[in-house]
C-alpha cells in the first residue's frame, strides 16, 4: 500500500481536477484527499481510537467533526494558518517530519496543493451550502475485453446543483472477482486476468457504483449452439442474452427422470415415489412438466418445505422462545405458506400487528428481538438482504449506508412494547408512545426513518413500525422484492443471481442484472406472489437444463448455462433416506412419522442434521446453513446409526422386498426408481445383479442364505443412498 | 484387540472363502485400493527425516490483553497497568503476569513477540483471518489457513489427515466474516479435519469412527466397492467440485477408519488420568493433550480454538460487561486454563523429544485497550499486542519487539501478521515465495514479496 502511494506521488499524473474560483472546498476536496491517501482509513486515524492522538472520522463521514479536529485541536498545529507549510497535516503526510504512517504524498502532488492552498486561503470550514454528491458515473460502465487487457476507469461525481467533477484520482477501487479482474487502487486501472465477469466497485464520498467488465469465454459458439433452447419467457431470453455475450452455449434439456426428481426436491424437499416416477415417465402429455409443477405447489410437502425455509429466515427456535411461543410462531409461518400469503402481506402481518402473541404468532418476532438494534439489523437482513452491522459504529465502508441512517432505522423499533401475558407463552406486543435509540456519538435520537425512506418527526406518536412496514412493502422499495426473488431463485437454481444470497449490496452486483431486474419487476407487478414466481422459474427452459456440461460451459458456475449441482440440504437428505428405506426418523417429542422438514425447531436433537449442516438460527445469515461435504458426514453415513439402522430395520423396505419375494431385478428397479427417480440402464442392472449374485451363499442353512441375501440388498441400497447421484440434486 | 470370529467362516458364490470379521481391530485390511496409493505417494513426497516440522496453533479466541498477560507495565498508572502483578520467569529479564505461574517456569522454551499490530477494523473476524492466513480477505478471495497450505504442499503423513482442527471451528464473533480456518481458494479438499466434539466430555470419542457392531468388516468393504461401482456409471458429476470433494471425504473417512494408529490417536482414554488432569479437565486442556497425540500419530498441523465464540462465554474478550467477560477471569478461569494446558503441552512435547520439531504458537486476534474502560474491562486494540512462539527451529527465551510505556503502540520492531505467517511457513520448511494457484489459476505468493520471517526467532 505504502509503496504504491509513493509511486503515485512521483508519477505526477495529469489530473482534470481544477481549483474552483471559490477555492478548494473542505468537503469536496480536502476530505476526498484525506480519504484517498488513506489518512482516515480504519487502520490509521479513522480508527475508533484514532492514531497518535489524532482521530478522524472513518473515510471522512463527518466533515464537521474532522474540521474541528484539524483546526481546533492540538493548538492549531495540525493546520497552521500563520505558516501553512508548517501545518502538521502537510509535514507528516509528506514525511518531512517522522510519521508512523509513512509518506502519503509528495510536495509537488495535487494532494499537497489542495491542502496547502486550502489552508493558505483561510481554511474555510464545511458548510450547509457545500456541494453534495448525489451520484457517481463511471466510464466505461460495462466493457468486453480480452485476457491481459488493461482498462482505465473514469469516475465523475455529480452534485446536487448539476455540476460535476472528475474524481477518478480520489476514488477507491475494489474488484469483486480477482480471478477475472484486478484493479490498481491508486490509478483505477483494471487488468483482466481470466474469463467471466467482474465488477470493479467504486467508492467516493460514501457513494458507491460499479463498472462491469467481462472477458468472453474462449469458445466457438454458433446459432446452432442455441437451437435446442426454447424461449418460454423473459427468463430464457435474458439468460440467453448473457450467454451470447460470454460465448456460452446452454446444455441440453434434462430428461424427464432428472426433471421430476429435481422438481420434487426443489419445490417440496421430497423425492417422488417410485410409482410417481413411473407414472410421469410413461405420461405422453406435452404439458406434463407444467402439470407436475402445478401439482407440486399444491402439496402438503410444499408447505412443510417453505415453512421450514422461512422459519430459518425468521430464526424460529426454542433458544429464546418458550416452546408454545415457538409453535405459535411456526404455525403462523406455516399457515402463511399454506395460504400462499403474498410476501408483502407476510411482512406487514409482522410489523403492523399488535396484541397477544398467542392470537398472532407473527408477533413472536419481537419477543425474539427485544433489542431494537438487533431487530433492525435482523429485519433488514431478512427482508432486504442488507448487512447493516458496519454502520453501527461508522458509515458503512463498502456501502452507501451512513451511521446516521443506521440509527434512524434502529429508532423505528425503539417503541415496541412487550408485556407479559396470562401464561409464560404469551406476550402482548404494543406500540409505546415513548422511547428512542440514541446515536452513540451525537448522543441524541435520530428522526426515525427506514434506510433511504422518509423520516418521521421525533414527536410523531404513530406506530413507527407501521411506517417501516409501509416503506418496506412499497412497490418502490428497491430491495424488498429483489431480495426475496433472489432467495427463491437461489433455491431452484443452486446459486442466487446475487451471491451470497442475502448480500444484496450495491457493490455486489448480480451475475445477470437484467434478469434479476426483470424478475423483480414482474414479481412486484403481480403482487409479491410466491407461488407465481416459483411457477415461472420452474417452467422456464433455463430451470429444465441438464447439469451435464458441453464443450463451452464446463467452467460456468454463475450464468446457469447448465443446471448447478447442489448437495441436498441436511433435512431433505435425511427425509429422502427415510423415504427410500421406508423407515421414518424418530425425533424426540414429535409424533412418529414426522419428517425433518416438519420440525418447527432446530434444537430438536439430531446428530445427522448437525453433521450435515442445519442452521442454528441464531443470526440471520444464509451462511448459517452449510452444505459443504465433510469427513464427519462420510463417517456418519458409513458408520453412524442413522442410515445403517434404517437399512436393517425389520419393517424397512429391504425386509419388505424380501417378504414380498421380489426378484433381484425387481428390487434393483425399485431402488433406482425410489432413490434416483429413474430406471437403471441395462449395464447398471446387469452389473448389480452380477454382484448381488456373487454375494449369495451356497452350502448354508436356508436361514443363513436368506440373511446373506438381505444383507447384500441392504448393502446395495446403502451404496445407492450414499452415492453422488443420490446426495446431490442434479 | 485383534479378535477374529473364526467360526464364522462362510462360503460365497464367487468361490472365495472369507472370514467374516466382526471387530474393528481388523479394519486395517480395508482400503488398500485408493487409500494405500495415496499413503505411498505421500510417503514418497514427504521426507520423514527430522527436518519435517509440525505446528500446533493455539487460537486464543477473544484477544488476550497484552497488559494482563505477557507484556506487563507495572510502572504505568493503575488505569493502565490493571489489577495484576508481574512475576519473574526462568529466563533472566523476562517477566510475565502472575496469572501464569507455570508458564513462568518454561520461558526458555518460548519467545514473546511484543510488537504485533494490525491495521484492519478492530473486530475479531479480521484478526482471525490475518493471524491464521497472513492476509485480510478482500476482493472475494478467501486465503488458506497455514495448516491447509501445509497439507496441500506436503500431503498427509501416514493415514491421518495433515491438518486437524480442535475442538470446533470458530463460530460467531460478531463480524459475519470468514475466520480464516479453511482452505479458501485452495478448495475444500484441503480444509482441516474438524473434530466437532468436546474432548473433555467423559464419553468423548470421534463420532462414527468405527463401524457399528452389527456391520462386519466384510460388509463395510463391500459397501465401499459397490458405492464406487454405482457412482462410476454416471459422468455428470465430474465437473462439479462439490461432487469431487464428496468423493474425497469418503476416501479420507475410509483411510481414517482403516488405520488403527489413526483411530487410537483420537482415543484420549488411553492417557493416564494423571496426564489428563495435568492439562486441565476442560475443553481446551484436553484439546491440547489430544493435539500432542495427533502430532505423535503424524498430523502435521493442529489448530486449537480455545473458545468458539465471545458471547455468553468466559473468554479472553474482557470488555468487562455482558455478554462478554470480566477482567477477573484472567485470574479465575481463562488464565489458569491456559497456563495449565500450555505448560503441560510444552513439558510433554519436550520430554518426548517432539518439541524440537513441533512449533507451538499461541496467539490472539488483537490486544486490548491500554486504558481500563469504565466497566473495568479492556476493549479491542489491534495496534499492539503480544504472541507466543517456540518449538521446532524457533528460539525460546527471547523477547522480540517492544511496546511503548503503556503497551499502546509498538516502540521497537513493529511486527505484522504477515511476518508471523512468514515465520510459521519458514519454520515449517516452506518456501515463503512459493506461489499457490488462486482463482482461475492466478498465482498468489504464500507471503508478499518484501515480507520476511522474524529473523530474531531463528538461530
Amino acid at each position: 500500500m505504502l509503496t504504491t502511494l509513493l509511486l503515485l506521488s512521483t508519477l505526477a499524473v495529469e489530473s482534470p481536477i481544477q481549483k474552483p474560483a471559490t477555492g478548494w472546498n473542505f468537503r469536496q476536496h480536502v476530505i476526498p484527499v484525506l480519504t484517498k491517501m488513506g489518512c482516515n482509513q480504519g487502520a490509521c486515524h479513522g480508527a475508533l481510537a484514532g492514531k497518535g492522538g489524532f482521530k478522524l472520522t472513518l473515510r471522512g463521514y463527518d466533515p464537521d467533526v474532522d474540521y474541528d479536529v484539524l483546526t481546533r485541536q492540538s493548538l492549531g498545529r495540525r493546520v497552521s494558518l500563520a505558516d501553512p507549510a508548517a501545518s502538521l497535516i502537510l509535514q507528516k503526510a509528506t514525511f518531512a517530519i517522522p510519521h508512523g504512517g509513512g509518506k502519503r504524498f509528495a510536495k509537488d502532488s495535487l494532494e499537497y496543493k489542495v491542502i496547502s492552498e486550502w489552508i493558505t486561503d483561510g481554511a474555510a470550514p464545511p458548510s450547509e451550502k457545500d456541494k453534495q454528491v448525489v451520484a457517481l458515473q463511471v466510464a466505461p460502465a460495462t466493457a468486453t475485453l480480452k485476457i491481459g487487457d488493461e482498462q482505465q476507469l473514469n469516475v465523475i461525481a455529480k452534485y446536487a446543483d448539476g455540476s460535476t467533477m472528475d474524481v477518478t484520482r480520489w476514488t477507491k477501487y475494489t474488484s469483486t472477482d480477482e480471478g477475472v479482474a484486478t484493479v490498481d487502487d491508486t490509478t483505477g486501472k483494471v487488468k483482466m486476468n481470466g474469463a467471466g465477469e467482474a465488477a470493479v466497485t467504486l467508492w467516493y464520498s460514501s457513494r458507491v457504483l460499479y463498472s462491469r467488465l467481462s472477458v468472453p469465454f474462449p469458445n466457438q459458439t454458433t446459432a446452432d449452439s442455441y437451437a435446442g433452447f426454447t424461449m418460454k419467457s423473459f427468463i430464457d431470453e435474458l439468460a440467453q442474452k448473457k450467454w451470447k455475450q460470454l460465448n456460452l452455449a446452454p446444455s441440453k434439456v434434462a430428461d424427464d427422470a432428472t426433471f421430476i426428481r429435481r422438481a420434487f426436491l426443489d419445490a417440496t424437499g421430497t423425492l417422488p415415489s417410485a410409482e410417481e416416477v413411473e407414472q410421469f415417465l410413461s405420461d405422453k402429455a406435452a404439458d406434463k412438466r407444467a402439470k407436475l409443477i402445478d401439482g407440486l405447489l399444491d402439496r402438503e410437502e410444499y408447505v412443510d418445505y417453505w415453512a421450514y425455509k422461512w422459519s430459518d429466515l425468521m430464526l424460529v427456535s426454542s433458544r429464546k422462545l418458550n416452546a408454545t411461543a415457538m409453535w405459535d410462531f411456526y404455525n403462523w409461518i406455516r399457515e402463511s405458506v399454506r395460504q400462499n400469503k403474498h410476501w408483502d402481506q407476510f411482512a406487514r402481518d409482522i410489523f403492523t400487528s399488535t396484541g397477544s402473541t398467542r392470537d398472532q404468532g407473527a408477533l413472536n418476532y419481537f419477543v425474539l428481538h427485544k433489542d431494537p438494534i438487533l431487530l433492525s439489523e435482523n429485519a433488514t437482513q431478512a427482508f432486504l438482504g442488507q448487512r447493516l452491522t458496519c454502520a453501527r459504529c461508522h458509515n458503512h465502508p463498502m456501502e452507501k449506508w451512513t451511521q446516521t441512517q443506521y440509527y434512524q432505522m434502529a429508532n423505528l423499533f425503539s417503541r415496541v412494547g412487550i408485556k407479559n401475558g396470562a401464561t409464560p407463552a404469551e406476550n402482548v406486543v404494543f406500540a409505546k408512545l415513548q422511547g428512542d435509540v440514541n446515536h452513540p456519538r451525537l448522543l441524541k435520537p435520530m428522526r426515525p426513518a427506514p434506510l433511504d425512506g422518509e423520516a418521521l418527526a421525533l414527536d410523531d406518536t404513530r406506530d413507527r413500525r407501521a411506517h417501516f412496514a409501509a416503506w418496506l412493502t412499497s412497490p418502490n422499495n428497491p430491495y424488498f422484492a429483489r431480495s426475496f426473488v433472489n432467495r427463491v431463485w437461489g433455491n431452484f437454481m443452486g446459486r442466487g443471481l446475487i451471491d451470497p444470497i442475502d448480500d444484496v449490496r450495491a457493490t455486489n452486483p448480480a451475475s445477470n442484472e437484467e434478469l434479476l431486474s426483470a424478475l423483480t419487476a414482474d414479481f412486484i407487478k403481480n403482487g409479491f406472489d410466491q407461488k407465481r414466481l416459483i411457477r415461472q422459474i420452474m417452467n422456464s427452459s433455463l430451470y429444465q437444463l441438464s447439469s451435464e456440461s458441453n464443450a463451452t460451459n464446463q467452467s460456468d458456475n454463475k450464468y446457469y448455462s447448465r443446471y448447478i449441482i447442489k448437495r441436498l440440504p441436511a433435512e431433505v437428505m435425511l427425509d429422502a433416506m427415510s423415504q427410500v428405506t421406508g423407515v421414518p426418523t424418530a425425533f424426540a417429542g414429535m409424533p412418529t412419522g414426522t419428517r425433518a422438514m416438519q420440525l418447527p425447531d432446530v434444537r430438536v436433537q439430531s446428530q445427522f442434521l448437525d453433521v450435515f449442516g442445519r442452521p442454528a438460527r441464531v443470526i440471520c445469515d444464509a451462511g448459517e446453513r452449510s452444505s459443504d461435504p465433510s469427513i464427519a458426514q462420510a463417517l456418519h453415513v458409513i458408520n453412524g446409526d442413522t442410515l445403517n439402522k434404517k437399512l436393517s430395520q425389520p419393517d424397512g423396505v429391504v425386509a419388505l422386498f424380501q417378504k414380498l419375494g421380489l426378484s433381484d431385478a425387481r428390487m434393483v428397479d425399485q431402488l433406482y426408481l425410489s432413490a434416483y427417480s429413474r430406471f437403471p440402464t441395462d449395464d447398471e442392472r446387469s452389473t448389480i445383479l452380477r454382484n448381488l449374485g456373487q454375494a449369495r451363499l451356497v452350502k448354508a442353512s436356508p436361514e443363513a442364505m436368506k440373511d446373506a441375501r438381505r444383507q447384500a440388498v441392504e448393502d446395495m441400497a446403502w451404496a445407492l443412498l450414499t452415492s453422488k447421484e443420490f446426495l446431490f440434486n442434479h | 484387540m485383534f479378535r477374529l470370529d473364526a467360526d464364522k467362516t462362510v462360503e460365497f458364490c464367487d468361490g472365495y472363502r472369507r472370514r467374516d470379521f466382526l471387530h474393528a481391530g481388523t479394519l486395517s485390511t480395508l482400503g488398500l485400493g485408493l487409500t494405500g496409493m495415496m499413503g505411498l505417494k505421500a510417503q514418497g513426497a514427504v521426507d520423514t527425516s527430522k527436518e519435517d516440522v509440525n505446528c500446533i496453533l493455539l487460537m486464543l479466541v477473544g484477544g488476550p490483553s497484552q497488559l494482563d498477560t505477557w507484556d506487563m507495565k507495572p510502572n504505568a498508572p493503575i488505569e493502565i497497568r490493571g489489577p495484576y502483578k508481574p512475576i519473574k520467569t526462568n529466563v533472566a529479564g523476562i517477566e510475565i503476569s502472575e496469572n501464569f505461574p507455570r508458564m513462568a517456569k518454561h520461558a526458555d522454551k518460548y519467545s514473546i513477540v511484543r510488537s504485533l499490530n494490525h491495521t484492519a477494523a478492530a473486530v475479531h473476524d479480521t484478526g482471525h483471518q490475518m493471524m491464521q492466513t497472513g492476509r485480510l480477505f478482500q476482493g472475494g478471495v478467501e486465503h488458506p489457513h497455514y495448516g491447509c497450505v501445509l497439507g496441500k504442499l506436503k500431503g498427509p503423513k501416514g493415514d491421518v489427515p495433515p491438518h486437524v482442527l480442535l475442538p470446533r471451528p470458530i463460530g460467531n464473533t460478531g463480524g459475519n466474516m470468514p475466520h480464516g480456518q479453511n482452505a479458501g481458494y485452495l478448495g475444500k479438499t484441503f480444509d482441516p479435519f474438524v473434530l466437532n466434539s468436546d474432548p473433555s466430555d467423559p464419553n468423548f470419542r470421534v463420532p462414527d469412527m468405527l463401524p457399528p457392531d452389527y456391520l462386519s468388516a466384510l460388509r463395510v468393504d463391500r459397501r465401499k466397492n459397490w458405492r464406487e461401482m454405482v457412482d462410476r456409471s454416471v459422468s455428470k458429476f465430474e465437473t462439479s467440485s462439490d461432487a469431487r470433494l464428496l468423493d474425497s471425504t469418503f476416501h479420507q473417512a475410509y483411510t481414517l477408519m482403516s488405520s488403527q494408529k489413526a483411530r487410537e490417536a483420537f482415543e484420549l482414554h488411553r492417557e493416564p488420568e494423571k496426564i489428563r488432569e495435568k492439562y486441565g479437565l476442560n475443553r481446551f486442556g484436553q484439546s491440547c493433550l489430544l493435539a500432542r497425540r495427533m502430532i505423535e500419530a503424524g498430523v502435521r498441523f493442529v489448530t486449537i480454538n480455545m473458545f468458539e465464540t465471545v458471547f455468553d462465554e468466559i473468554t479472553w474478550d474482557i470488555h468487562g460487561s455482558r455478554p462478554f467477560s470480566p477482567i477477573s477471569c484472567y485470574r479465575d478461569l481463562v488464565g489458569p486454563m491456559f497456563d495449565m494446558a500450555y505448560s503441560s503441552l510444552l513439558e510433554e512435547l519436550a520430554e518426548r523429544g517432539l518439541y524440537k520439531n513441533t512449533m507451538v504458537v499461541g496467539l490472539g486476534e488483537f490486544g486490548r485497550t491500554p486504558k481500563v474502560n469504565p466497566a473495568g474491562g479492556r476493549d479491542h486494540w489491534p495496534q499492539c499486542w503480544s504472541i507466543l512462539m517456540g518449538g521446532g527451529p524457533l528460539k525460546g527465551g527471547t523477547i522480540v519487539g517492544a511496546s511503548d510505556e503503556i503497551g499502546a503502540l509498538p516502540k521497537d520492531r513493529p511486527t505484522t501478521p504477515m511476518e508471523v505467517a512468514a515465520t510459521i511457513y519458514k519454520g515449517l520448511g516452506i518456501d515463503i515465495h512459493h506461489e499457490l494457484p488462486g482463482a482461475q489459476g492466478r498465482p498468489i505468493p504464500i507471503v508478499d514479496r518484501g515480507v520476511e520471517p522474524i529473523k530474531e526467532l531463528f538461530a
